[in-house]
């Protein structure tokens, strides 16, 4: 009791309480300032632990020294009778007062002001968009790690779309490892170092927000879709995961199994999953393109804990990432969160480019998957072009005037006409690398595949010999200009599109030129296109259909 | 230590402030105005980009479809498309085409809709082409045999690569029995066999006309301007000749009843666990919302949380509420390797008898409120959603209190009230309507496990099962 009485005395506790603070009010200041300031992100963390040493060594100094009206002296000399610490003591209870209510105010200005933005010299304003026809608001920084970051403001609904394209694909794999990026968009929902397994989604889904992700041959792609209240717990949960995700050996077996769930579920259970696999795997005998996005289901069942560190290490850097921002934000404050939560990512060598080129395709290649199944499937596919490939758009065009919507060529004659088939669609892959144009038909019970391949072939001749009319080429520009401004109607729709061309149409700003663009395509372009792309050596012609003997008659 | 001092902070600031989102939610102004005929018109615009979206509802639907006939009413729906006025199939689907703009048609349980998106600049032929599709399509006979055919082809096509989408079918078949809403919207292969020509064209004059319809627009047009040009194009129809009848509500299922649909070579067990829910008007709408957001609305739900996240079992686990005028189905739903059947499905059904008495808590209610919330205003996003939204407010006589009062709602639900929803309506495990489709050869022991079993293989032309057993009040076999 002597001694807590003589701590009293010394005016001990009041050093404690007046120190503690103080401590409180420096790191709520640096926490709101080390963003507009350009600190790192570790200042906040620097700033606790010198406080925290610097706390035994205030106490030792109050416990040791006392201030006289002659200045600071030893305790043990100073005179009991000529103390003032009982001055000294109300001193430091003021002291606490004031910061105390400096505290309560700056939390509530915190609280009751809309953002608390500093203009200070060093925030990063970013780069407005090159040219004249993107909107001028849109804003775009590259961080020092190589991190791009694109931001579209847009206040019509109070909410924000975030996506995060990796350039990492089944592009980038091989024998062995076949799905393994695919795998990778699985375990990045799972645990961090920081973070147990489900904690990521729990938290954002606890914030309002909801996500989801896609690989393709080219890309694998996050999104969240999240209220802007959530904007920096989504930013601190990304940031997260692109640096300390954890391979725990349970998660990994367990997420093994929800993918082999997932290819039997879009594969080997779907007739049209199994055609479209083999098809690739077909049409490719050297680009990696050959491989299914989701694996081999050995490859599912066999890769290994260092296949995915090293996945990890060469493909999640920061320089191989770029992020866009779109819905109800500033750049600004979405700059000084990219400062505060990704520029401490550190940048990676960049990953090994894709050597193999796929070379000319010599005469047609077939294929026939003899299951059992009631409707056969043709499928038909030719080698296309890369996605900045100035001959994509003419062939938008082209395919939009085979396949899209009930007055399409082929649905006409296919479907409609001839009744040989009962649908027929078609897509060109858009990647880094020339892909595939592709088109499906699915056939009534009995259906016969040659008749449909040759009625195929039959129309592609027909654009091949240019017969495409002037209204057919103002139909698929309409098409294609609606779409565009139906892209552009949502938050999500122009963060994915502008992520879309920055990352493989050659910039954002790109997107702005499409209505320009299409004005200037012609129908010899579309003919030019069509006699490059349709050209039977390099096509490749897949059948699904039951044995013969379990066909039914027609 | 960062990440602490931050987590610190945000419960501090979030325990403040509570979920403040999603709330303010709101419809825009609109105008609505009933002709002298009945037609309804709700307009809204929004100029943000050059485009309108249009939603026109007709009350009837697969309902008033006749039992042996499901799939009528969706056979007219695809009709409608097929060629109206002076324009052929052809001539119709150029006209809708040619200006970069979509119309389709197609019925669901309680209406049939058409939906449409334009350009602003071709709003004329917007309101033309659908006055022509409603009062004056040709409903030709070489269309509707090509159309029925087709109908019965995607159903067989389904079952060789669409086997998920497939199961909800045969789900509410076993459940609702004779029921209305038991029989596929689409129809089956046999129901669809059992129309003629003369059935489509009977149907629609007895359940098409002015006195059913409600014609929403949202988007970039002058208000004034497009009532004009829509009044103009539909006060002149005609009432359907028929009343609409109102549809009973079913009676939920007491017992079990399992169907095993089998196909052989899966190397899946596609399986839905279902009983009779509640209906569109049901008053605890935000309290039901956030329980099943709980259980099985979202990625981190209770179901999928089990059966994908910690178990491996599956890609994906999910519950989902049908809700019509009359009560629809509350469902369970998930797929997983055949072997792991039996362990997929009773953890299906302890999770469900566990919710059912422990209910939720207020940590899962906080999280849920605020993930409906946060999902709310994108629902609401563009011209074609508002369109959307208030033709669905029209055709169920809703007030657009059931969106403006939503946010509120949801925010102010408690736990103890959510609990008892979940209570009320949720069914007990011992009550469920059973689907297992997959390789029967290597699952008939585990399904004869759940209940009375019947059998059907998947090429069977028809989703109701062939005799389904009157269920065993009260059996429980697990």
């Amino acid at each position: 009791m002597a001694l807590f009485a003589e701590l009293r005395r010394r005016n001990v506790l009041k050093v404690a309480l007046l120190y503690v603070v103080a401590s409180w009010l420096i790191l709520w200041f640096v926490r709101n300032t080390s963003g507009a300031l350009g600190l790192p992100a570790w200042a906040d963390t620097f700033v606790m632990l010198l406080l925290a040493i610097g706390f035994p060594v205030a106490l030792i100094f109050a416990w040791v020294y006392e201030i006289t009206p002659a200045g600071l002296r030893k305790a043990v000399d100073v005179d009991q009778t000529q103390s003032i610490v009982y001055k000294t003591g109300q001193k430091l209870n003021a002291a606490v007062a004031v910061l105390l209510v400096l505290g309560v105010l700056a939390l509530f200005g915190e609280r009751l002001m809309p953002k608390f933005e500093f203009l200070v010299p060093g925030v990063p304003e970013g780069d407005p968009p090159a040219g004249t026809a993107a909107p001028a608001d849109i804003r775009s920084l590259t961080l020092a790690n190589g991190l791009k970051v694109i931001v579209w403001p847009d206040h019509d609904i109070p909410n924000v779309v975030f996506y995060n394209f990796v350039r990492a694909g089944s592009r980038n794999e091989y024998p062995g490892i076949t799905g393994l990026a695919h795998f990778f968009e699985h375990m990045m929902f799972n645990s961090t170092e920081n973070l147990p397994p489900g904690e990521f989604d729990r938290r954002m889904e606890a914030a309002g927000g909801s996500n989801n992700a896609y690989t393709s041959n080219d890309l694998t792609v996050y999104m969240d879709w999240f209220p802007k209240t959530a904007l920096e717990t989504i930013v601190a949960l990304e940031a997260d995961r692109l640096q300390n995700l954890s391979f725990e050996p349970d998660v990994i077996e367990s997420e093994r199994g929800v993918v082999a769930s997932e290819r039997r579920t879009r594969v080997d259970n779907s007739r049209i999953g199994q055609l479209v696999e083999q098809m690739y795997a077909t049409a490719f005998i050297a680009h990696p393109y050959q491989f299914p996005t989701i694996g081999w289901a050995s490859d599912i069942a066999a890769w290994t804990r260092a296949d995915l560190t090293a996945f990890y290490r060469t493909y999640y850097a920061p320089n191989n990432c770029t992020v866009v921002f779109t819905g109800d934000v500033t750049p600004a404050e979405v700059f000084a969160l990219a400062e505060e939560y990704f520029a401490p990512i550190p940048r990676q060598p960049a990953p090994p480019a894709v050597r193999t080129v796929e070379p000319p395709q010599l005469g047609p290649r077939r294929l026939l998957l003899e299951v059992a199944a009631q409707t056969p499937l043709l499928h038909m596919a030719f080698h296309g072009g890369a996605a900045a490939d100035p001959q994509t758009e003419p062939l938008n065009l082209l395919l939009s005037i085979l396949v899209d919507g009930d007055s399409s060529r082929l649905h006409r004659a296919l479907v409609e006409d001839a009744g040989i088939a009962i649908s027929v669609a078609g897509w060109q892959d858009e990647g880094f690398d020339p892909g595939l144009v592709y088109f499906y038909a699915t056939l009534p019970a009995g259906g016969d595949p040659a008749a449909v391949e040759a009625a195929l072939l039959a129309e592609l001749e027909r654009v091949v010999a240019g017969d495409v009319t002037e209204a057919e080429l103002a139909k698929a520009k309409n098409i294609r200009l609606a779409g565009y401004w139906r892209d552009l109607a949502t938050i999500d729709g122009k963060a994915a599109a502008l992520g879309e061309y920055e990352v493989l149409k050659g910039g954002y700003e790109q997107l702005f030129t499409l209505p320009d663009r299409l004005e200037q395509i012609t129908l010899a372009d579309l003919a030019a296109a069509a006699e490059r792309i349709f050209d039977p050596a390099g096509m490749t012609v897949g059948v699904l259909a039951p044995p013969a003997s379990e066909a039914p008659d027609r | 230590m960062k990440s602490l001092c931050r987590a610190l902070l945000c419960v501090t600031l979030c325990g403040l402030a509570g979920a403040s989102f999603g709330q303010d939610v709101r419809l825009p102004e609109r105008t609505r105005v009933v002709l002298d005929n009945g037609v309804t018109l709700v307009l809204a615009e929004k100029h943000e980009v050059p485009l309108i979206g249009v939603e026109a509802v007709l009350e009837g639907g697969a309902i008033t479809d006749p039992g042996s006939q499901a799939g009528l009413s969706a056979l007219l729906a695809g009709l409608l498309e097929k060629g109206a006025g002076t324009r052929d199939a052809a001539a119709f689907a150029e006209a809708v085409a040619a200006v970069g703009g979509t119309l389709s048609a197609g019925a669901d349980l309680e209406a049939i809709t058409v939906s449409g998106e334009f350009m602003s600049r071709d709003a004329d032929l917007m309101v033309e082409l659908l006055a022509d599709m409603l009062q004056r399509p040709a409903l030709a006979e070489d269309e509707f045999d090509k159309l029925k055919n087709r109908a019965a082809e995607f159903i067989r096509a389904a079952k060789d690569s669409n086997l998920g989408a497939l199961v909800p079918l045969y789900g509410r078949a076993l459940l609702f029995g004779q029921h209305a809403y038991g029989r596929p919207v689409s129809g089956s292969e046999a129901s669809l066999a059992a129309i003629r020509h003369a059935d489509v064209q009977r149907h629609y004059e007895a359940q098409l006309g002015a006195d059913r319809l409600v014609i929403a627009v949202a988007g970039d047009f002058d208000t004034a301007a497009m009532q004009a040009k829509l009044t103009d194009a539909f006060a002149g129809w005609r009432a359907a000749a028929q009343p609409l009848h109102e549809v009973p509500p079913p009676a939920p299922l007491t017992g079990r009843r399992v169907l095993l649909v089998d196909k052989p070579g899966a190397t899946q067990t596609y399986f839905w666990l279902g009983n009779v829910g509640v209906a569109v008007t049901y008053p605890q709408r935000a309290e039901l919302d956030i329980a099943n957001t709980v259980f099985g609305g979202r990625f981190t739900s209770i179901l999928n949380n089990a059966l994908r996240i910690e178990s491996g079992l599956t890609y994906g686990a999910f519950s989902s509420l049908s809700r019509h005028a009359a009560p629809g189905s509350l469902a369970i739903y998930s797929f997983t390797e055949t072997a792991s059947t039996m362990a997929a499905v009773d953890m299906a059904l302890d999770l469900l008898g566990a919710f059912r008495t422990s209910g939720i808590d207020a940590a899962q209610v906080t999280s849920a409120k605020n993930y409906i919330l946060g999902q709310f205003a994108p629902r609401l996003e563009t011209a074609a959603q508002l369109a959307g939204a208030f033709a669905e407010l029209e055709q169920y006589g809703l007030g657009t209190d059931y969106i403006d009062g939503y946010g509120p709602a949801v925010a102010a639900a408690e736990a103890a009230s959510i609990n008892a929803v979940i209570a009320e309506v949720y069914p007990v495990p011992a009550d469920l309507a059973i689907v297992l489709l997959g390789d029967a050869e290597k699952m008939r022991d585990a399904a004869a496990g759940y209940g009375p079993v019947v059998e059907m293989p998947i090429t069977e032309p028809r989703f109701k099962a062939p005799a389904a057993e009157p269920a065993v009040a009260g059996q429980r076999s697990k």
